[in-house]
Parts: structure tokens; C-alpha cells; sequence
């Protein structure tokens, strides 16, 4: 071993580690400009704003992974939240029975689950049975979504979502209150990112996914049905949209049609962050996670700075790219050191 | 019958409006014959706000009712996609065209090819700037709006403590004219000081997280001033979240999810821009431009109403009924004061407006 590869070797885990060194390094840069950056009721502000588009990232990592990307997210997070909030406010009306239906609040959120799901299998449906492409094919659903959200109300907003206690459906705002001083919406980020990482890492799933990414035509001949995995990549990217959508209208009590208008954006974001590969193959959960706190602990600590929102463009759009960057030089290093390695074994 | 009463009063302001500004005939100026089917076009931002669907719902009512068909677009404020909309009014042959426009500069495009086919433009709620092009711009009074909540806001604050302000979006021109006059009022107190800026974008979701920020970063405010009612809102149930319903709140717009927050405490108040009024004004002035009466007056500034916890039951849909408007000649007269007051602060603010383009022209 020589000192160059030494050298090679300490960049690369210090590139390996590139994003969580970002976040540390941010912490400890906020928490020096502004003293109560460290407070616990700061940390769990950030995290319960990171949750929102940390959710949406967990999904969009799987299907980054494979190749794809997910265009809808932000869509059906609005749509979801009507839906959810049209349910609450004016239950679900059978014109054909001519009756009004209430359901109590476990039902609603399986009802959204559902949904998020359904148009994630659409996603899917569309991309590997009609042959559309991914960019293309959720485009086409984010437009749909979007319609629908304002449909379900002609546009207006449902406001003050609390239920009616005669009709037994109270207690959706749970969702967007705090256990123990944590909010719900970080218990849910939690719980979905190690269900994530472990779908991911432990599961023959995990392995199915990477390899559709890595080289679909291979995974397909070693037997693996990619287009089932493809479909249910984009029914997890829904399934986590659907929570988003519910949590965000449970911390408004109120339902907008135009939430979640570019969220899918931040979640692409912090998955690249995280280090997913946009050209499929690689990526981790962890990666993910600790990209969306990066996105978050800069969206946070620049507002409590006073730092103008144009500035913060400005700065997100800079680290997106430093990122992708970094992360290139990485995988052409990785490249080198295996050149090096097979030479000095020769 | 509140509506019909409603439209009955509006109808009387504009008429009434129209009687003191006198209508000229067109004698120098030919009048634009219009594109020759009856239909009317109605081209506005994105109905998912409320206040924009008040645009279409109320214009197409009015349409109706005088007999025209009326056809809502929406632009979703993209200068390009409005220009498609006017070129498919001129097309389409449109008698008239209603637009609550895409931006200042960005829509005198549209407006000059709709002026160039025969095509009558009435601009409600945001103006351009450029004088000739449209026929009526009916322009809600940012300027006097501000500044009459923030006076409410000034002595719901009792005069002193620490604040902070989610502005709109910053290239809009309406954010820069609401923030100037909320501090116009508001920096006459030295006790007040203002120690967060951030902007929201307009948007409910941004407002609430910015303002869970600012509540980590400045714990001693005691209020918050907002561009629109929709940051208003998410301002609101972030302070509620935070425990901290102490917190004075106003916004701008009128809309029924701000004025519930009156009503239950949660916001001191806001200024109502009297959409549903200058929607029906601007329909009623096409209706008169196509049977031959032009409106005085190109610009026309519409007052806010400043509404609080005192008034706030006389708000609904935007629309602003005055208390005691039990009978008929009741309201007409209440109406023609409101419609004189209206043309003094018409005046006032046409100099004032004057002085902003000029600014704005540096």
C-alpha cells in the first residue's frame, strides 16, 4: 500500500460520508449564528418540517432507484388532502342510493392509503404496460391529480377540519398534533423510513429493485418480473404521498387544493442529496433521510436568520448541484481505485 | 334574497358611481363594436383560491343576468397561457373581455391584440401598466386597504411590542404596495419593531412553517402582519399550535376562512377587497361600453373595508353588506354615501397612484 492510496482512501470515506458531514457542519453553523438553533423545540420544528417532503423522498428513492422518477407526488398530496377533508366535511355521497356516508377516521386514512396506492399503480400501469416513459407517464398523472384536487370542491378550500362529534369522525387533527412533544408526522416518518430501509436492505424486494435499476435486461433474463417491481415502486411513491397529503391537512385544518404544488421537486432533491443515483442502480434510505434533513436545516435555519427567500434559492439550488458533483467524483475515484487495486494484484 | 339584494345594491353603487363621473359619449373616441357573438370572456388566475373563483362566479352571474354568455378561463398567472386565452376570445368572436390579468407588463400584449381586433378589455383587481389599452381598470385600493387594517392592528397591539411580516410573493407589485402601507402606519410608532421578514409566497403550507421559525427564532413577538389572508390563515394555526394565541394577526383579501378566525378571536382582522363588487361594476361597464356609453374614467380604485371583530358578521363570499340595510331605500342611500366616499377616495388614491408609477417608472 502506498501513501497515494492512503490518501484515495480517506477521500473516499470522507465522500462516502459527504452528506451527513454537510448536515453536521450546517448544525454547528446555525447553532453559532443563532443560539437557541439546538433547542429541542427547534429540532423537532426542523423535523417535523423535514417529515413532509422526507416522507415523499422515501418513496421517490425507490423509484429513483429503478430507473424512474415521480412526477405525481406533489399532485396527489393535494389531492389526497381533499379527499381527506371532502370526507370529513361532507362524507362520501352515493348518488345511485342516494345516501351521504360518514366514516370515522382509521377508515378515511385507509381510504387515502388506498388511493395513494392506486394512482401510484396507475404510475406504473401506464410505464411498463403502455410503454410510457416515466417522465412522461407521471407528468400526464400530476396534471390529472392536480384537476382533481380542485374539482372536488370547485376550488375552494375546506376549512377548520375538526369533524362532528354526532358523526363520530373527530380526531383527524391527531395527525397533525404532538405525542410526547414529537409530532405525529415524525412518528410516521420514522416508522416508514425503517420499514424503507428495510425493504430495501433485508428483503429479496430491495435486491429486485436495485438490479431492475442496475441492468433491466439482465434482471429480467436472472427471472426477476421487473415490470411487478416497477408497478410497485410507484404504489409505494403513492402510498407515502397519500400520508403526506393527510399529515399536511391535519397541521392546517384545512385542506387546499394547491398544497403540495412543487413538493415533488424537494423530494428528488433531497434524494439526490442523499446520494440515490438519477441513472438508477444505487441508493439508501439512510441516504435519503439525511438528505431531506439537509434541505430542511437549511430551509429553517436561513428563515430563522432572516436570510431572504431568494437567497434561499439561490443556496438550495447550489448545494443540489455541489452534491451531484461530489458525487460524480466519487464514482469516477471508485472507478480508479478498482484500476489500482487489479493492477497491484497483477 | 341576501344575494339578489346584494346584486340589487351593487348595481345602484355602480350606477351611481357612473352618474357622478358622469358618462360621456363617444364623440372623439370610436367605441370598440366588440367581436360580434355575445359572449363574454372571463379570463382570471387559478380558481383554487376563493377569491379568484368570487371573479368568475360572480361575473358569469352578472353575464347571465344581463344576457350574455359568459365563458371562465383560468391563466394560472403564466403571461403566455393568457395571451392563448385572449387569442381564443378574439377567435372565438368575444363581445367582451373580463380579465383579472397575469402581471403589469406581461399582459399589455394581450391587451393591445384584443384592443386591436374590436375587442373591449375591462381589468378588474390588478391594473397594467399602460393607459388606453383597456377600457376600465377597476383596481381594488391596496394602498388604503393596508393602511386601514394595520391602524386596527396598531391598537389591537396597544402600540408597542415586537412583530414580524410574511410578505407575498416579492415580484408580485401587490406585496410591495401592501407591505409599504402597512409600514407607513405602523413605523409612526417607535414602540413597534419589526424583527422578521420573510416571504411565503402566498402560500399556506410556507406560512405556517415559516412562522413556526420565526417563533423558534423570536419568542417575544407579539404579532404578525401578512400579505394575504391565506398566510394569514397558516400564521393563525401555527401560533395556535405553538400555544401562542396571544399573537395579533391580520391579513389582506376577506376571505371566509380569515374572517372565522375573526370571529373566533384568532386574527384581529382584514382588509376586504371588494371583488364581488368590482367584478359586477366591471360587467355592468361592459354591458353599458357595448350599448354605447363609455366610462369615464379609465382607472378606478375601489376602497377595502377594514374588517374586525366589530364588523365581521356583515362579511361573507367576499361580499360586504352594511349593517341596517333592512329595506330597500335604506340601503340605496347608504349605498350612494358609500359611492361618494368612494369617488373622494378614488381621487386621494389617483394621486397617490401617480406617485407609485412614478417610482416604479425609476
Amino acid at each position: 500500500m502506498n501513501k497515494k492510496t492512503n490518501n484515495n482512501q480517506l477521500l473516499m470515506t470522507l465522500l462516502k460520508g459527504r452528506t451527513f458531514i454537510v448536515l453536521i457542519l450546517l448544525v454547528i453553523f446555525f447553532s453559532v449564528v443563532k443560539d437557541n438553533f439546538l433547542a429541542p423545540s427547534t429540532l423537532t420544528m426542523v423535523a417535523k418540517h423535514v417529515a413532509l417532503y422526507g416522507i415523499l423522498a422515501l418513496g421517490m428513492t425507490f423509484v429513483i432507484i429503478t430507473g424512474g422518477i415521480d412526477l405525481s407526488v406533489g399532485s396527489v398530496v393535494g389531492l389526497v388532502g381533499m379527499l381527506a377533508g371532502g370526507m370529513i366535511q361532507e362524507g362520501l355521497t352515493l348518488k345511485f342510493a342516494g345516501v351521504t356516508l360518514y366514516f370515522s377516521v382509521p377508515m378515511i386514512v385507509i381510504f387515502m392509503l388506498v388511493v395513494g396506492c392506486l394512482i401510484g399503480a396507475a404510475n406504473g400501469l401506464i410505464i411498463t404496460k403502455l410503454n410510457v416513459a416515466p417522465f412522461i407517464a407521471t407528468l400526464g398523472t400530476m396534471y390529472i391529480c392536480r384537476g382533481f384536487a380542485n374539482l372536488r370542491s370547485n376550488g375552494a378550500t375546506f376549512s377548520d377540519i375538526a369533524g362532528y362529534e354526532g358523526l363520530g369522525n373527530t380526531g383527524f387533527k391527531a395527525l397533525g398534533s404532538n405525542f410526547a412533544s414529537i409530532p405525529a408526522g415524525v412518528y410516521v416518518f420514522a416508522i416508514l423510513a425503517v420499514i424503507a430501509a428495510v425493504l430495501l436492505k433485508k428483503l429479496p424486494f430491495g435486491w429486485y429493485v436495485l438490479a431492475v435499476g442496475g441492468n433491466e435486461k439482465s434482471a429480467r433474463l436472472s427471472g426477476i418480473k421487473a415490470d411487478k417491481i416497477k408497478i410497485l415502486v410507484y404504489m409505494i411513491s403513492g402510498f407515502c404521498a397519500a400520508w403526506v397529503g393527510m399529515i399536511n391537512t391535519a397541521q392546517l385544518s384545512a385542506a387546499h387544493p394547491a398544497s403540495g404544488d412543487g413538493w415533488e421537486m424537494n423530494a428528488i432533491a433531497a434524494t439526490v442529496l442523499g446520494g440515490t443515483s438519477m441513472s438508477g442502480g444505487s441508493g439508501t434510505v439512510l441516504g435519503t433521510v439525511v438528505g431531506a434533513f439537509v434541505i430542511g436545516v437549511i430551509n429553517d435555519g436561513m428563515t430563522m436568520c432572516g436570510v431572504s427567500e431568494f437567497w434561499q434559492k439561490v443556496i438550495r439550488g447550489v448545494v443540489i448541484i455541489l452534491a451531484v458533483v461530489i458525487d460524480q467524483t466519487q464514482r469516477n475515484l471508485q472507478a480508479k481505485m478498482a484500476l489500482q487495486a487489479r493492477n497491484e494484484n497483477k | 334574497m341576501k344575494v339578489k339584494k346584494m346584486l340589487a345594491c351593487a348595481v345602484t353603487a355602480a350606477m351611481a358611481v357612473s352618474a357622478l363621473s358622469a358618462p360621456v359619449m363617444a364623440e372623439e373616441a370610436e367605441l370598440l363594436p366588440g367581436g360580434g357573438s355575445n359572449i363574454i370572456y372571463c379570463i382570471t388566475p387559478s380558481p383554487s383560491n376563493p377569491y379568484f373563483k368570487t371573479v368568475q362566479d360572480i361575473a358569469t352571474a352578472k353575464g347571465e343576468e344581463l344576457g350574455y354568455e359568459v365563458k371562465c378561463q383560468s391563466h394560472d398567472d403564466d403571461a403566455a397561457k393568457q395571451l392563448e386565452m385572449f387569442e381564443a376570445a378574439i377567435a372565438d368572436g368575444a363581445a367582451a373581455i373580463i380579465c383579472d390579468n397575469a402581471g403589469a407588463d406581461a399582459s399589455i400584449e394581450a391587451v393591445q391584440k384584443a384592443y386591436d381586433a374590436g375587442i373591449p378589455t375591462f381589468l378588474v383587481d390588478r391594473e397594467i401598466n399602460e393607459s388606453g389599452l383597456a377600457v376600465a381598470q377597476l383596481v381594488a385600493d391596496n394602498a388604503q386597504g393596508a393602511a386601514a387594517i394595520a391602524e386596527a392592528w396598531v391598537e389591537a397591539m396597544n402600540y408597542e411590542g415586537q412583530y414580524a411580516e410574511l410578505l407575498g410573493l416579492e415580484s408580485d407589485t401587490n406585496c410591495q404596495v401592501r407591505s409599504d402601507n402597512f409600514h407607513s402606519v405602523i413605523d409612526e410608532y417607535p414602540d413597534l419593531e419589526m424583527v422578521a421578514q420573510q416571504s411565503a409566497n402566498w402560500d399556506q403550507t410556507e406560512a405556517y412553517e415559516k412562522t413556526e421559525a420565526i417563533l423558534q427564532s423570536n419568542p417575544e413577538i407579539t404579532g404578525i402582519i401578512c400579505g394575504n389572508d391565506t398566510m394569514a390563515c397558516g400564521a393563525v394555526q401555527a401560533c395556535i399550535d405553538a400555544d401562542r394565541e396571544d399573537i395579533k394577526i391580520i391579513g389582506v383579501d376577506g376571505s371566509d376562512e380569515a374572517n372565522a378566525y375573526i370571529k373566533s378571536g384568532n386574527m384581529v382582522g382584514t382588509a376586504l377587497q371588494q371583488i364581488a363588487l368590482i367584478t359586477e361594476m366591471a360587467v355592468e361597464q361592459a354591458d353599458a361600453y357595448l350599448n354605447g356609453t363609455a366610462p369615464e374614467q379609465e382607472k378606478q380604485l375601489i376602497p377595502c373595508v377594514a374588517v374586525t371583530a366589530d364588523n365581521t358578521d356583515n362579511l361573507s363570499g367576499f361580499v360586504y353588506t352594511e349593517e341596517g340595510a333592512a329595506d330597500d331605500t335604506a340601503a340605496e342611500e347608504e349605498v350612494t354615501d358609500e359611492a361618494a366616499a368612494e369617488e373622494e377616495a378614488a381621487d386621494d388614491a389617483a394621486a397617490e397612484e401617480t406617485e407609485t408609477e412614478e417610482t416604479e417608472a425609476e
